[in-house]
């Protein structure tokens, strides 16, 4: 390991020991929660189209499942570390206990480049990546998902190991899966309609009613269309979207004052969320270069494509009319934006309570999965609703209570349910 | 005009020998068939007489009037016209001295005077032999049948039953047709010499003793003399010969041989028809149907005689080069001519050749089809009705319509070519093709009806000079709609296209680099059906592409050249074979298609191709449409559509059910099903592999299917393909002027005039400890992208360029960020004992290979490869001056500026997959060898006669070699000339001058006025002694003389 450098575990034990000071957490508790509690390391033969057999290394790192069985996913990718795997098995332990989801936080995975590989070797991989761990996972140990380079292909023979090895149905050990093959409905609309519902109750405490606010939204995918379709079923304007142009290779931002029309932008939007240009400008938008959305005059701005997409160099563009920013991306503020804007007049709703939809509804499929009975996608939204909207009251009543910035509110609330889970286990 | 006289005595003189040859032959048939029925002992007598007779007129000149009669023991056999004429040949039948009867032969009509009254010499001869075979034969049969039986009996038994048929065929021989006994004696002198036959070796010995004298004649049983030198040696040759023959081989052995022999030796009018320099369209297509109606084809033939009229008709009708010849007469059989020239048009009295991607693409064919397993079901493979216009068409289409000043259009300049374009096309489009022409183009619709047509080009350059024309000349659709005027005019539009695209500025600008200006292109036309279906107003084939036998883009380490790459689309072949750019054609290898480029369903989905060319039968048009749309709309009309369409939902591809709702689903382009079924990618492979085996080098083969075959449309090799030239990588590079070597996973490419190296700093990024930080270098990248001359920098940094989630491993850059950029270099620095593995570009990977940004990746700790770590991390850093405000990245993004470390110099990347070598290097500035270089030129176009030029000399820095970059050329020309030459001579130059720093315009910039000093002298400056004059014989050698062309 490099000694100097960015080190992503290193940046979330920091993280959690600045946490933990204000939450004045003893030795013993800090020393839990900063490591995690199990770590499998493991070969994985397998034999590949040749004949040759070529050994993997796999892993898959439990951070603490004192509130329920590990969550987390299960990432191929060939430069993969043990301290990122680490770090992020951290982040899923404080991101379920904020959305309030009775699960514990974990993350493996196998160094390998998918691109590598043929079909049949990925599902020899999968299979064998199960057989090494498969004493230590499952329903109500710890429930891989799809990550990085993984998919619901991969997800789906993952599964069927595990039930040959369990000898019976055990659909609720993985998520990720396909509708129809232990999938859950609303999973496409889960991280979208989730952000609108935190998105929705932040107005109503911020006292700005809903229907007179404008938005805009960088990004122009599944999490931004499905955010656009139900602000806008909520009464509210989308001023404009930033796109990807695949053509141009380069961003743009479609404006139209009197706010868009949704269903008419998707109609001229390819699946990658890229608008066609010439028929948008047709249809009165303005074209304006990727990175304006920022320096729009709307009074919300959704961050919903990428990291890094509101840094120092930009912040400053952020009109006055912005009261509120929130996180639809993983990391969309850079820290030293988002130091600017604590010293602004705006809410920002940090990306691990703003997006937790799509875990919230992982979680919602594992529950369908082990009562084996499937909800409609009504109730699933429903549902997720219900969770979002408890989960931020849960950090907005802190944040006002204790006068923090809602992001420490929300780490401290996640710290302080998994440090109740244990205390209460007797662990510490 | 000399020569042209010449050329056609040459002609007449061939013509006579082929028609001598033919009448030869009709002799040859009359024996053959004469001795077939005179061994036939089954044969009534009769019978057999009046087949005789029957046979014989068919020998002479004028067979279609001639009878014959033969009266024999009282007995008349005659031909059913016969009667006595004036022109009336006879022979007496004989035996044991005795006429038995007579044989005669009648012309019905008076003809041209010959030897013999109408008759020529050969035939009295003829009718001598056969006289005499009848005689012999008479006794035979005698015994039995008729009234002579006592006569023959005691000699017959004697003298003739021992007789073999060969025998009686040399006696004929010797009497009708020497030359023809000394081909057939030469024969068994092989024959015998290959059964290593003793007496052979010695009999040959005496007349042909190994140590030859000067006094010894100069031939022995290889290179036998032509008769009429000594006819006595000769015979007593042969005579030995047949002694022998008779020792050794049993008589049937022998006339087994003599029967092959004569049969083969029918096919010399071919052999020497196919050798005339120049044989015309129809003379060739005559002979070689008449050889084929009389010998049935090939298989008739000895093998030497084959291979001879195989390299010939090779020669004659695709190509000259030995390289090619030797391939192809392996497997392009002289039957095979036969249907092609059924489908050849040009003119007449003609020669011109079929040209570059003809050759290819029937060679291919004879290649596959001699090949297929029989066995196996064959239908699989097929190759479209392809129709050919012999180059020579187009010459005649000029001249035709009186067009020879467009073929001066070639020496303009470019710019000028550009403006004369539309008038150009105009001019062909609206020629007047000549009627036999229109004729054979009429034919081609007749056979095509109902299909679209493809109008290729098919340049004779391309094939001869091994240049890459590919591309250069166009390709025309036609829906080929309508009346069949309608569809005639549309077709002579294309051709007419095609040839005006001969002279457009793109080829001509090549050939003019490549020193082939001056050759005449002649451009052959292939017309082929295309290949497809009709769905809805569509005709388009299922699926189309290409595929090479060296994979230049290897996505991963696992996949080696070897394994081939194919590109495919939906649709015409079009968007497979050019890069599209915001389109993309699947990418497969076919040794191993489970290594997919893409292989998240997002992945797939994101690079799979959304459009498609097709051709609009109702329009009559090429279009590119929505193939998503198609799919919808036409859904199982569209063939094999379940093997290329998948849907994709929830994140995943699954494949076409019977319950997918096509109007709702996602459809996406895959070709999952076909590949999955293992028979394409198994044939593919069979082709590829079988062609570049026969063909000796890797190859490039075009493909359709209309969903139920596989067409094979075009082969050439590989090397001639646009971009794939290969180039070696130097090895006189001085240490300090490299940078940079590797040896594993090259692809080859070429890159050249690099100005700037932008150097991630593989310690400095390790060393980052903020995200935002590694974001910020991927976004100085990004800023430089735009900033730097487009393809005129390369990027080297750690790991994997385009890292997602763990950045650290490489900077976090999209393809946007690196669009610009020539070349991709990762490093792989070993770390605690370990070298991590590289991206291979994957995360943007078809984005490159499409934009043809070159990929490379680089193992500094590997010690057989160079890494000057030195000149990437000491060499100044720019980047504060092309980015003032990112001075504060420094110490990790360094922009390294070529010309200011190494004065004039540009940095060159040479990969060569091949060998798997690479060498990035400093290219020294080569002032004094490029303008060297320009003078040759120079001296090569000059007109010296147009311009009064005598002689032309360089002096000064360009002579000493010394020149640098602002160095002007100084020359010196003799002149003797008028005032006009003068001025239009130093116009001819100014023109070349501007020429020249238009291509280089680099070098240009830096030169300050003129390239060219340009001093004129005469002879009285050299009877003088003037300044410039005294440099041309100056004892210090001041000025070169260069010798002008």
């Amino acid at each position: 390991m490099a000694a100097k450098g960015f080190n992503a575990y290193k940046m979330a034990q920091e993280q959690f020991d600045r946490i933990a000071d204000k939450l004045e957490l003893y030795e013993g508790t800090r020393e839990l929660l900063r490591t995690p509690m199990r770590e499998y390391h493991f070969t994985v033969p397998v034999k590949m189209d040749d004949g040759k057999v070529k050994v993997f290394q796999g892993y898959r790192i439990q951070h603490n499942d004192a509130r329920g069985p590990c969550k987390g996913g299960i990432r191929f990718h060939p430069q993969e570390t043990a301290d990122t795997v680490r770090a992020l098995s951290m982040w899923m332990t404080w991101k379920c206990a904020v959305a309030d989801i009775p699960l514990g936080g974990g993350k493996g995975g196998v160094i390998c480049d998918p691109h590598d590989l043929s079909e049949r070797e990925q599902e020899r991989l999968c299979r064998g990546w199960i057989r090494q761990i498969v004493k230590n996972i499952g329903p109500v140990e710890d429930i891989p998902a799809p990550d990085v380079m993984t998919t619901a292909q991969h997800m789906l023979w993952m599964m069927d190991e595990y039930e040959h090895i369990a000898g019976g149905k055990y659909p609720g050990a993985i998520t990720g899966k396909p509708v129809g093959h232990g999938g859950s409905l609303g999973r496409t609309e889960a991280t979208g309609y989730g952000v609108v519902f935190i998105l929705r109750e932040s107005l109503k405490e911020l006292d700005i009613d809903i229907s007179d606010t404008t938005a805009m939204i960088q990004g122009f995918g599944n999490v931004a269309q499905h955010a656009a379709e139900l602000y806008i079923e909520y009464g509210g304007k989308v001023l404009g979207v930033s796109c990807w142009d695949q053509e141009d290779s380069k961003a743009y931002s479609y404006i139209r004052k009197n706010g868009i029309d949704l269903e008419e932008l998707r109609g001229i939007t390819n699946r990658f969320g890229s608008v066609d240009k010439e028929k948008a400008e047709e249809l009165g938008y303005e074209r304006l270069p990727g990175d304006d959305w920022i320096a729009q005059e709307a009074n919300i701005l959704i961050p919903a494509a990428l990291e890094n997409a509101i840094t120092g160099d930009n912040v400053d563009w952020i009109k006055p009319s912005v009261k509120l920013i929130v996180s639809g991306a993983n990391g969309p503020i850079t820290p030293e934006a988002m130091d600017v804007l604590e010293g602004k007049d705006i809410m920002v709703i940090p990306d691990f309570l703003a997006n937790a939809g799509g875990v919230v509804c992982s979680y919602f499929e594992q529950v369908q999965n082990n009562t084996n009975y499937y909800w409609p996608k009504e109730e699933v939204l429903g549902k997720l609703d219900d969770k979002m909207t408890s989960a931020f009251y849960g950090v907005m009543d802190l944040a006002k209570r204790k006068n923090i910035p809602i992001q420490a509110a929300a780490y401290m609330i996640a710290i302080s349910r998994v440090v109740d889970a244990c205390r209460m286990r007797g662990w510490i | 005009m000399d020569d042209k006289y010449k050329d056609a005595e040459t002609r007449k003189d061939n013509t006579s020998r082929v028609d001598h040859l033919k009448e030869r032959v009709k002799e040859l048939n009359c024996i053959y068939g004469i001795t077939d029925l005179v061994h036939d002992t089954s044969k009534p007598f009769k019978e057999a007489m009046q087949s005789i007779v029957e046979l014989i007129p068919l020998a002479w000149q004028h067979s279609d009037i001639s009878e014959a009669k033969i009266i024999i023991d009282g007995l008349e056999f005659k031909t059913k016209d016969y009667k006595d004429t004036p022109w009336t040949q006879e022979s007496k039948i004989k035996w044991d001295n005795k006429t038995v009867g007579t044989l005669r032969v009648a012309y019905l009509e008076e003809k041209p005077k010959m030897d013999e009254g109408p008759f020529l010499e050969g035939e009295r001869r003829l009718i001598h032999a056969i006289s005499d075979l009848l005689g012999k034969y008479m006794i035979d049969r005698g015994v039995k049948d008729s009234s002579l039986q006592e006569l023959g009996r005691k000699k017959t038994l004697h003298e003739n039953t021992d007789k073999a048929q060969w025998e009686v065929i040399i006696d004929l021989l010797m009497r009708t047709d020497p030359r023809m006994l000394l081909r057939i004696t030469r024969k068994m002198v092989y024959y015998l010499y290959r059964n290593e036959n003793k007496k052979i070796t010695d009999l040959m010995q005496t007349v042909c003793p190994i140590e030859r004298g000067p006094g010894i004649p100069q031939w022995c049983g290889i290179n036998m003399p032509n008769p009429r030198q000594d006819m006595d040696t000769l015979k007593r040759i042969q005579k030995g010969v047949f002694e022998i023959a008779r020792d050794t081989l049993s008589s049937e052995e022998i006339s087994e041989q003599f029967q092959r022999w004569l049969r083969e030796d029918k096919a010399r009018p071919l052999l020497l028809a196919s050798q005339r320099a120049g044989i015309t369209l129809v003379d060739i297509t005559d002979e070689l149907n008449r050889f084929y109606e009389n010998l049935g084809g090939e298989k008739s033939l000895a093998p030497e005689d084959s291979k001879a009229i195989r390299t010939s008709l090779l020669r004659r009708f695709f190509s000259e080069r030995l390289e090619f010849i030797n391939i192809a007469k392996k497997f392009i059989t002289i039957d095979s001519f036969i249907p092609l020239l059924k489908r050849v048009i040009g003119p007449a009295q003609g020669a011109g050749k079929l040209g570059g991607k003809s050759s290819g693409l029937f060679l291919a064919k004879n290649i596959i089809q001699l090949e297929l397993p029989v066995e196996e079901d064959t239908d699989w493979i097929s190759f479209p009705k392809s129709w050919y216009l012999t180059s020579d068409t187009m010459m005649d289409l000029i001249q035709y319509n009186d067009l020879d000043e467009v073929l001066h259009l070639k020496y303009l300049e470019p710019e000028e070519i550009q403006q004369e374009m539309p008038i150009l096309e105009h001019l062909f489009k609206s020629a007047v093709f000549s009627a036999e022409i229109i004729e054979g183009l009429r034919r081609i619709l007749r056979d095509l009806e109902g299909r679209p047509i493809i109008v290729r080009s098919s340049s004779l350059l391309e094939d001869s000079f091994g240049a890459a024309f590919s591309g250069k000349y166009k390709s025309l659709f036609i829906a080929n709609i309508g009346s069949e005027e309608e569809r005639l005019s549309e077709l002579m539009n294309a051709i007419g296209e095609v040839y005006a695209s001969t002279l457009a500025p793109d080829p001509i600008e090549y050939r003019r680099e490549r020193g082939l200006l001056d050759v005449n292109e002649e451009m052959g036309v292939l017309i082929q059906e295309v290949v497809g279906t009709r769905i809805g107003p569509y005709y388009l084939p299922a699926y189309a592409g290409v595929v090479f036998s060296r994979n230049e883009f290897q996505w991963s380490p696992r996949i080696r050249r070897e394994d081939g790459i194919v590109r495919m689309v939906t649709g015409l072949g079009t968007r497979a074979v050019d890069r599209i750019g915001n389109d993309y054609p699947i990418l497969i290898s076919p040794r191993r298609p489970e290594l997919r480029v893409n292989t998240t369903a997002e992945e797939r989905v994101k690079y799979s191709q959304r459009y498609m060319d097709v051709i609009n039968m109702e329009k009559g048009i090429l279009e590119t449409v929505d193939s998503i749309e198609v799919f919808r709309k036409y859904g199982e009309d569209y063939p094999c559509f379940k093997d290329v369409v998948s849907v994709y939902k929830d994140g995943g591809l699954s494949p076409i059910s019977y319950l997918t709702n096509l109007k709702e689903e996602d459809l996406v382009v895959t070709f999952d099903k076909l590949f999955e079924k293992n028979d394409f990618v198994n044939r593919i492979r069979w082709i590829i592999d079988l062609l570049e085996d026969k063909l000796g080098i890797p190859v490039d083969v075009e493909f359709a299917s209309d969903g139920e075959k596989l067409y094979v449309l075009q082969c050439r090799p590989q090397s001639q393909s646009k971009e794939i030239v290969r180039k070696p990588v130097p090895t006189d590079t001085s240490e300090e002027h490299k940078i940079f070597s590797a040896n594993k996973y090259v692809t080859t490419g070429y890159i050249d005039n690099i100005e700037y190296v932008v150097y991630v700093d593989l310690q400095g990024y390790e060393a980052l400890e903020r995200r935002e930080d590694m974001y910020k270098v991927a976004k100085v990248v990004s800023e430089l992208n735009s900033k730097l001359p487009n393809r005129r920098f390369i990027l080297m940094g750690p790991g994997r360029w385009g890292s997602r989630g763990d950045i650290k491993l490489g900077v976090p850059v999209v393809y946007r960020d690196i669009n610009n950029t020539s070349l991709l270099v990762e490093i792989a620095r070993e770390k605690g004992g370990y070298v991590p593995e590289l991206s291979f570009g994957t995360h943007f990977f078809q984005d490159l290979v499409e934009a043809d940004i070159k990929y490379l990746p680089l193992y500094p700790d590997n010690s057989e490869t160079l890494f000057n770590e030195r000149f990437l991390k000491k060499s100044p850093n720019h980047l504060s001056d092309i980015l003032p405000n990112r001075e504060e990245m420094e110490g990790i993004v360094r922009v390294i500026k070529i010309s200011k470390l190494y004065k004039d110099c540009t940095m060159s990347v040479v990969m060569d997959g091949e060998k798997n070598e690479a060498l990035g290097y400093i290219k020294p500035a080569d002032h004094w060898e490029w303008r060297s270089d320009k003078l040759e030129e120079i001296a090569q176009d000059l007109d010296a006669e147009l311009y009064g030029v005598k002689a032309f000399y360089v002096l000064g820095s360009t002579k000493d070699g010394t020149a640098g970059p602002g160095s002007d050329i100084d020359i010196i020309i003799h002149f003797d000339g008028d005032e006009v030459q003068r001025d239009k001579l130093l116009s001819w130059f100014k023109k070349r001058e501007k020429e020249i720093m238009d291509v280089s315009s680099e070098r240009a910039k830096k030169i300050s006025g003129d390239l060219f000093d340009i001093h004129i002298i005469t002879d009285k400056d050299i009877e003088k002694r003037t300044s410039w004059a005294a440099h041309i014989d100056s004892p210090y050698g001041s000025a070169r003389e260069i010798p002008l062309d």
